[in-house]
């Protein structure tokens, strides 16, 4: 390790990289350090975000909140945060023993994009916008998914300053399934993010895929169903429907065989995942309108 | 999981051990004592351990250390073409690069058969095996050195299905067979009028120390080598070193560190001997420390079983006939599988009597990652299958399944399938009793407010409605000490000077608490309140393996007949001026009295300022190997333990919560409470580990995820509350103080019972081992 800098505005972060690009920005470091430690990584000099405090809160700006790439998985875990985007809170809650969810941050969870990143499906849903911080003070903004599919990449000394999330004041839920009763990876994860002044339902299912994915029919179909102006409710063969549609739109049946021979079926592992998705589905949704 | 990492895992847990009057051993009203046997003495190192000085050999250091590297296949089958180490020796830093042409004495070690290359000459047997080790100035340096060594393979299509290892080509000189006992027992003819079959997978656990494996080498100006490490067995691991080294084995010296957690055998020689090669080659101390990813790919696991079974039993539900075949994955070496199998073969049918048994057992060579010694081997693969029959026997006669064990108990007295009269207590049916009797935990109201923890934990999709509750039963048995013939045998010194005494004895703490015992075994005897006791070498007379509960009863027993020695060395002249045999004296608080109380005096008195020693041996009677058709007294002792699983499962996402496992275990006598109930925690929750989610997958042969998010052990959460609703004190005579091992038999016990409850609140048939969340998972008939 040549050098470590501790830039404390986002901009010195920006000059600090744009001086010496071989450096690796590193926040709550849980999986960077994971990576040097197992000999996968020797970076020649870290760029430390840690003290950059404006990366650490949020701020709101025109019906929404921007959040600081800093966030703690902890600081968003708990109830004033958990008040603005209760899915965004309910997964940080989920990722990980405590000793992660102090350390790690929101940008990491987007700049590593593991699949089994618990933020992700539900930024997904959210729809949310990252504000990427580029040198001479120079902002752009991506929307997460288009980051996530590597549709947009960030460039050299680019760094995530922002997330920029609607406040859409209605329920939202993240479900998650994991191998066992303590912290774990998920399995299979399931955002459904309620934006009633659009009369839209969002979920995103995570986790099953390199990035979330959006089942965009079976939300047109389920918003239609909903009374807006009236009790919300469904009855539960509508939300059972809404778990299988998704599960079916996230995990298709093999393409039939061209030569008109039959299609093979599934493998149990398989079924099971599309199963334990439509069981979260259903089961979000039921939650996000109850 | 390792011994320490468990009791570490419990002691963060939300619930405190409950042990109920029954447990305590003493009457009510009765305190308990402070010091001695039967009193809660905490462990010597409790303290340091807690605050983190407690040294572990990775905490070693010694002034101009090098670091070595292992540089380990990345196939589980290949043939080495070529080894080039000219660029790695090259490098700045590096001083020295060893590989199989490098070892000067024996080219091949092992603990029961000596199968198994220090570095693989010319053909690889599985992913991970040592091929060369480097020394370096810098662990990164070596690390690079390691990656710099040019091996040229040529990849083999790896055997990694053991039914296929039988008509496959040889992998080893020795054959793919390592071992087949076919036991029979009983007329091959005799049927039941009832008959249920079942096909059982168990998986590979790995015993995951929560410290990895780690040592010290430092040569000697004698031309030998000390090595410093956490063996658990150091004369075993000294000679094969020796021997391996081409020297005398007293010119080799282990020096045992602190143990962080070992449930199976510590600190391999494959580890071991590499790093003093390196020390001897380069007259320079050298330090390993192994990664997580390393550790996985080192040490070996548990055995990964195929069980086929069929029961005959008559219409009331008792056992008529079993057959059984069973089938041990070895992995590429020998090492313990055979032990492994004579206790899978001889323990086939459980702690149930049955008249007639047929039971082929085979443990094969594959190219998967080396099987041996892991807490309860052999045992608990045959527990969880024959369980899972007892229970679907139950179900096919409706009979209650707890009933339906009982019917089959077995008791002192009867004859298991080897032949072998139980001679010692065996108190099944009064263990079942326990648990199927005590009460059931409450049930949960379904409220959001009611604080449930559900399938899948905290912040879990679980949802009440989807929820059932089941429960289940296991019984289980397990031997103590080496079995098959094996000398059993422990040595110790016991020194008294000053009022304080000292325990010499090469037996090791691996967590598993005897050095605590040791000290309240002196204290009982000398009525001497401080007791130490040294730490371990070779230069000490052998203790032999901290295996199969061994060092409770032989190397305490070893201890208790020096410190009686001692006793006898004290009294004597007293005696002899009272007039009156040396047994009517009595040592309590310091003091010496006679059975009248008229005579009395110190013990610091009697001293007189003498520094008194006595060394003793204690060797249990001896056992003989299973014969051509697996018949013979193989065992010294039996030790047996019930179940009651308690599971919540969500049946959509078949996910598993342990809601509460209630264990009755025989432990003969108690010796140390608390210590006794974190030892039965400890064995519980590696239990669960293994029926749930501990299970190291490999694809084609290669080890996949080896870390710990990939190897999930169980967390506080997922350890259920332990309730140990009995323990029952009938002691067996032939063990010193009649107390008998307590770690292993919760672990076989514990995944049958888990199974058995996951099969009563889903009726599925759950017949795999960690169970997985589609086998928990209940489908709407259509």
């Amino acid at each position: 390790m040549q050098s470590v800098t501790l830039p404390a505005s986002l901009d010195e972060a920006v000059a600090a990289l744009e001086a010496m690009p071989a450096a690796v920005p590193v926040a709550g470091g849980t999986d960077l350090m994971a990576a040097v430690n197992k000999g996968l990584l020797r970076p020649s000099g870290l760029v430390g975000l840690g003290r950059i405090s404006e990366l650490r809160g949020w701020h709101y700006q025109d019906g929404h909140a921007l959040l600081g790439a800093g966030l703690t998985h902890a600081r968003m875990g708990r109830p004033d945060f958990a008040a603005l985007i209760p899915a965004l809170a309910a997964s940080a809650r989920a990722a990980g023993p405590p000793q992660i969810r102090n350390a790690g941050t929101l940008g990491g969870n987007i700049a590593t994009s593991a699949p089994t990143g618990d933020a992700l499906p539900v930024l997904a849903a959210l729809e949310a916008e990252l504000v990427v911080a580029g040198p001479g003070g120079v902002r752009r903004e991506i929307p997460v998914s288009h980051l996530l599919a590597g549709r947009e990449m960030l460039s050299p000394a680019e760094l995530i300053g922002f997330v920029r999330v609607p406040l859409l004041h209605a329920p939202q839920v993240f479900l998650k399934a994991t191998g066992r009763t303590g912290p774990g990876r998920a399995t299979a994860s399931v955002a459904i993010v309620l934006d009633p002044a659009r009369r839209g339902v969002r979920c995103a299912v995570g986790a099953i895929a390199p990035m979330p994915l959006r089942p965009l029919e079976a939300e047109r179909w389920i918003a239609s169903l909903i009374d807006w102006d009236g009790e919300r409710g469904l009855a539960p063969d509508a939300l059972a429907a809404f778990g299988e549609y998704v599960a079916a739109a996230c995990i298709p049946d093999h393409e039939p065989p061209a030569d008109g021979s039959e299609t093979l079926p599934l493998s149990p592992a398989v079924l099971h995942l599309r199963r334990t998705v439509a069981a979260l589905a259903r089961r979000a949704l039921g939650r996000a309108l109850s | 999981m390792s011994g320490d990492a468990a009791t570490a895992a419990n002691a963060t847990s939300t619930t405190l051990p409950r042990i109920d009057a029954a447990g305590s051993g003493d009457g009510p009203g009765q305190e308990p004592p402070l010091m001695g046997l039967g009193a809660s003495l905490p462990p010597a190192d409790a303290r340091a351990k807690t605050e983190g000085t407690f040294p572990y050999a990775a905490d070693l250091w010694a002034e101009g250390l090098l670091w070595a590297s292992v540089l380990r296949s990345p196939h589980p089958h290949a043939r080495i073409l070529s080894v080039d180490t000219s660029a790695a020796a090259a490098m700045p830093g590096v001083r020295a690069v060893v590989t199989h042409e490098d070892v000067p004495g024996d080219s091949n070690y092992g603990r029961s058969v000596v199968d198994r290359p220090v570095f693989a000459s010319d053909l690889v047997r599985h992913h991970g095996e040592p091929i060369a080790a480097v020394a370096a100035d810098h662990p990164d340096t070596a690390r690079l050195a390691a990656a710099a060594i040019a091996v040229e393979y040529e990849v083999l299509e790896p055997v990694t299905d053991p039914e296929k290892a039988f008509a496959a080509e040889p992998l080893h000189p020795d054959g793919n067979l390592i071992r087949h006992i076919p036991l029979r027992y009983g007329d091959a003819e005799a049927t039941g009028e009832v008959i249920v079959e079942g096909l059982y997978r168990i998986g590979r656990q790995d015993p995951a120390p929560i410290g990895a494996e780690a040592g010290l080498a430092v040569p000697r100006p004698d031309g030998g080598v000390e090595i410093y490490t956490a063996s658990t067995d150091p004369h075993t691991d000294r000679d094969l070193a020796a021997a391996c080294f081409g020297l005398e084995p007293d010119r080799v010296k282990v020096v045992v560190t602190g143990v962080p957690g070992a449930t199976g055998d510590r600190e391999d020689p494959g580890f071991q001997i590499p790093l003093g090669l390196l020390a001897l080659r380069t007259g320079c101390p050298v330090k390993l420390a192994a990664t997580r990813e390393e550790s996985f790919l080192g040490h070996a696991h548990r055995h990964p079983t195929l069980l086929r079974y069929r029961h005959h039993a008559d219409a009331d539900g008792r056992l008529v006939k079993v057959e059984a075949q069973i089938l041990l994955d070895a992995g590429a070496y020998a090492d313990a599988s055979s032990e492994s199998l004579a206790a899978a073969v001889a323990f086939a049918c459980g702690p149930y009597v049955v008249p007639h048994a047929f039971i082929e057992g085979w443990a094969v060579r594959t190219n998967n990652p080396p099987s041996g010694h892991v807490r309860g081997e052999g045992a608990m693969q045959v527990c969880a299958a024959y369980e899972g029959q007892m229970d679907k026997l139950a179900a096919k006669l409706s009979i209650d399944p707890a009933e339906l064990r009982l019917r089959n108990a077995l008791s002192t007295g009867d004859i298991l399938p080897t032949g072998q009269t139980v001679t010692c207590p065996a108190p099944v049916a009064e263990l079942l009793r326990a648990v199927r009797d005590a009460p059931l935990p409450a049930l949960p109201k379904d409220t959001p407010e009611d604080d449930w923890l559900l399938p899948g934990g905290p912040e879990g999709a679980g949802e009440p409605g989807a929820v059932r509750r089941g429960v289940g039963y296991g019984v289980g048995m397990v031997h103590m000490l080496g079995a098959e013939g094996a000398d059993e045998v422990s040595t110790a010194t016991v020194r008294v000077h000053d009022g304080v005494a000292t325990v010499i004895c090469a037996a090791v703490e691996t967590g598993q608490g005897f050095t605590t015992l040791a000290r309240q075994i002196v204290q009982e005897v000398l009525g001497v309140d401080e007791v130490h006791v040294a730490a371990v070498d070779t230069d000490q007379p052998p203790a032999g393996p901290a295996t199969h509960g061994r060092h409770t009863w032989v190397s305490g027993g070893a201890v208790e007949r020096a410190a009686k020695m001692v006793r006898t060395q004290l009294l004597q002249p007293l005696a002899h001026k009272f007039g009156m045999s040396t047994e009517l004296l009595q040592i309590a608080d310091g003091k010496i009295t006679s059975y009248d109380g008229v005579l009395s005096t110190t013990v610091m008195e009697a001293m007189d300022g003498k520094e008194l020693w006595a060394t003793a041996q204690c060797r249990p009677h001896p056992t003989e190997p299973l014969d051509g058709s697996g018949q013979g007294d193989a065992f010294v002792g039996l030790a047996f333990c019930a179940v009651r699983a308690v599971v919540d499962v969500d049946i959509e996402l078949g996910s598993i919560r342990v809601v509460e496992m209630a264990v009755a275990q025989d432990v003969g006598r108690v010796l140390n409470p608390k210590q006794l109930a974190i030892r039965i925690e400890a064995g519980i929750t590696q239990g669960i580990g293994a029926a749930l989610t501990e299970n190291l997958r490999t694809a084609r042969g290669l080890i996949r995820h080896p870390d710990l998010t990939g190897y999930a052990l169980p967390t506080s959460l997922d350890a259920p509350d332990i309730r140990i609703v009995k323990l029952v004190e009938e002691r067996d005579v032939v063990a010193p103080f009649g107390a008998k091992p307590a770690s292993a038999v919760p672990v076989v016990t514990a995944p049958a019972a888990v199974a058995s409850a996951i099969r009563s609140a889903t009726g599925r048939p759950v017949n795999r081992l960690p169970v997985r969340p589609q086998a928990a998972v209940v489908t709407p008939k259509a």
